[in-house]
């Protein structure tokens, strides 16, 4: 097959965006951009690829075989950024290792990944997110929820849930076992898909105590309000996963004192992480949507692989899954369609009608009469304007016409801005 | 919010799975059945969609369905993001390796190249790489048995209920790959955002299944 075949076409797994789409997208990255400003996050630009060794430090095995790959001029294996998170905490580690902590930084950017087909999941996809770096206390989990919820809702989202987890407590509960890495993974799989077969199976395999087998098998179904702290701490055996509850049950008492209690549900079950995720952990799912639009995650092992130890969170936000949940966009159309029909006089009131915030766009292909209507109907321009002898201005509004001198135009401009 | 919405697989599990419900206080009008592709149960809490069994999966997944039986078969012959949380206990069967009866004798592992037919690629693959074969794995979409009798393939791998297709081929079972049951799928969103009405659901079923087995089993 010549490159030709393939010239007209887009592979799979990626998209184009034009048109109203690229609108909603554009307003909702705006609006993720100015409620993370609000809340003191500077913006970040990382590059798209770096070294394969940098970008896959403590990724899981899935996050590594997702990722594209391709070789530098001088044989260095590079890769396109499946996250954003890994990229911050190294310019947080090599560059801003002696800065005044927390550090406040938030990202827009498109991120790859090579993935089977499934629901919702495109190879290059747009993320909004934040990380918060530096400090570890409750309050600062409790911060990245409100931020998100914040953003949830400054995009005109209400109907949403966050499951707020803790990769800590299951870690904390085999803390005093010699339980290998990969036991943990096959284990967390397990938990990860509900099935109490495959738990059960893993877990006689792995010679554990009674309680701690106890509490693994009850891990799947903690999930609710208050009720499942009370459950949870029962279950706790250990230190570590005793202060991995305490730690939850912290960040959830933030959360309502905030007010956002309403949207926090307790789920120690969703023990799916990214590879590098140390705590808190939270995914938010909507009505309507059969997958999660938003994953967030305390890490704080992850800077210390760049030289200097660093406590972190923070969270990514689809932006194309939340569009799915949008309603369908207005057709995009220019509040005017200017035919100057080449007088010099329209000029001014163009240049008036922009520095009001009007959009204009002007007829550049010669269109008059019912041409020019047409064009105008089917490209949703709000009104058109006609001018004869560069004195007299014809407004179109549907079938209604109206005359105007340049002086009660430009009054009429100022009452076009407003509506 | 509306009915919970369950995408069964048409035929022979889907008449199983509904006597399940009814059993557990779900039960549907019979006149519904074979001829409605979505119709609710008489309580109006559950909505059944009927889908080509390969497609339950998909449905579930995306959400357009919030829960879902398919046979592990299916299931596991490709890759889902989904909740597995129960086994139903109903159409046990199993996928098996099967030839002509020469093919006993056979060291498939020293052998540079066998062919087998399937409806299984992933699955069958999967388990010549496990045991170290190297294996054509050539996908038909039926009538799998063809395939050794017509020269095409050596062997297939296909899913065995009685084993009468097998013997009527001429063909003998040389493996077992994995056993196979209808089980509850889940999707991973409507768990979280109906949890209570779901784990209810979740709950009845296991019951259920448990009282259903012999006692001695």
């Amino acid at each position: 097959m010549g490159d030709s075949n393939l010239r007209a076409r887009l592979p799979h797994g990626l998209s184009d965006v034009f048109f109203e789409q690229a609108a909603l997208k554009e307003k909702l990255e705006a609006a993720a951009g100015h409620v993370f400003a609000q809340w003191g996050y500077g913006r970040i630009y990382v590059p798209t690829f770096e070294y394969y060794d940098s970008l896959t430090t403590e990724a899981s095995a899935r996050t590594r075989s997702e990722m594209y790959r391709f070789f530098d001029r001088d044989g260095h294996v590079m890769a396109l950024r499946p996250d954003m998170t890994v990229a911050t905490a190294r310019v947080a580690g090599t560059k801003l290792y002696d800065q005044p902590l927390p550090l406040r930084f938030y990202y827009i950017g498109n991120v790859f990944r090579h993935v089977a087909p499934q629901a919702g999941r495109q190879h290059e996809f747009t993320q909004a997110g934040i990380e918060l770096l530096g400090v570890s206390t409750p309050e600062a989990d409790a911060e990245v929820v409100s931020v998100t919820v914040a953003t949830l809702v400054a995009m005109g989202l209400t109907d949403f849930q966050i499951n707020l987890g803790q990769v800590a407590f299951l870690k904390g509960l085999l803390d005093n076992t010699s339980i290998s890495t990969e036991d943990i993974v096959s284990l967390e799989d397990a938990i990860e898909r509900k099935n109490p077969v495959e738990i059960n199976q893993t877990i006689s395999r792995l010679g554990l105590d009674q309680s701690t087998e106890n509490a693994i098998r009850a891990i799947p179904s903690l999930c609710g309000r208050d009720g499942v702290l009370d459950s949870a701490r029962k279950l706790a055996t250990t230190r570590a996963s005793q202060e991995a509850i305490e730690r939850l049950v912290q960040v959830y008492k933030l959360l309502q004192d905030a007010g956002m209690g309403d949207h926090v549900i307790l789920d120690l079950g969703e023990a799916r992480s990214m590879g590098y995720y140390t705590g808190t952990t939270y995914h938010v799912y909507a009505a309507g949507l059969g997958f999660p639009i938003c994953s967030g995650g305390r890490y704080d092992n992850l800077v210390a692989h760049y030289g200097k130890i660093m406590p972190a969170m923070g969270f990514a936000l689809g932006i194309e899954r939340v569009m799915l949940l949008m309603d369908e966009p207005e057709p995009l159309g220019p509040d005017v369609l200017f035919a100057t029909g080449g007088y010099a006089e329209c000029y001014p009131l163009i240049t008036a009608m922009r520095q009001s915030g009007l959009i204009v766009e002007q007829e550049i292909s010669g269109r008059t009469g019912q041409e020019l209507t047409n064009y105008a109907c089917q490209s949703h321009a709000r009104r058109w304007i006609t001018c004869q002898a560069g004195s007299k201005f014809i407004v179109h509004i549907g079938d209604d016409t109206k005359t105007y001198s340049p002086t009660e135009l430009a009054e009429e401009i100022a009452i076009w801005a407003r509506s | 919010m509306g009915p919970l919405i369950i995408a069964l697989p048409k035929g022979r599990m889907q008449i199983d799975a509904l006597e399940l419900f009814a059993e557990i206080g779900y039960p549907t009008d019979e006149s519904d059945i074979g001829r409605k592709l979505v119709f609710d149960d008489e309580t109006g809490r559950l909505r059944f969609i009927l889908a080509k069994p390969s497609d339950v999966p998909t449905y579930v997944e995306y959400g357009a369905a919030d829960l879902g039986i398919v046979g592990q078969d299916t299931l596991h012959e490709s890759e889902w993001d989904l909740y597995e949380p129960l086994a139903l206990n109903f159409a046990h069967c199993h996928l098996a390796l099967a030839g002509p009866p020469e093919m006993r004798e056979a060291n498939l592992r020293l052998r540079s190249g066998v062919r087998v037919a399937s409806k299984y690629p992933n699955l069958a693959n999967q388990y010549f790489e496990s045991l170290g074969i190297s294996a054509e794995v050539i996908y038909l979409s039926g009538s799998v048995e063809l395939g050794p009798a017509t020269g095409l393939a050596d062997l297939l791998v296909d899913l065995v209920q009685t084993g009468r297709t097998l013997v009527e081929n001429g063909l003998v079972e040389l493996d077992t790959i994995m056993e196979s049951q209808a089980v509850l799928v889940v999707n991973r969103a409507s768990h979280k955002l109906r949890f209570e009405a779901i784990q209810e659901i979740i709950n009845q079923l296991a019951l259920r299944v448990e009282e259903r087995r012999p006692k001695n089993d």
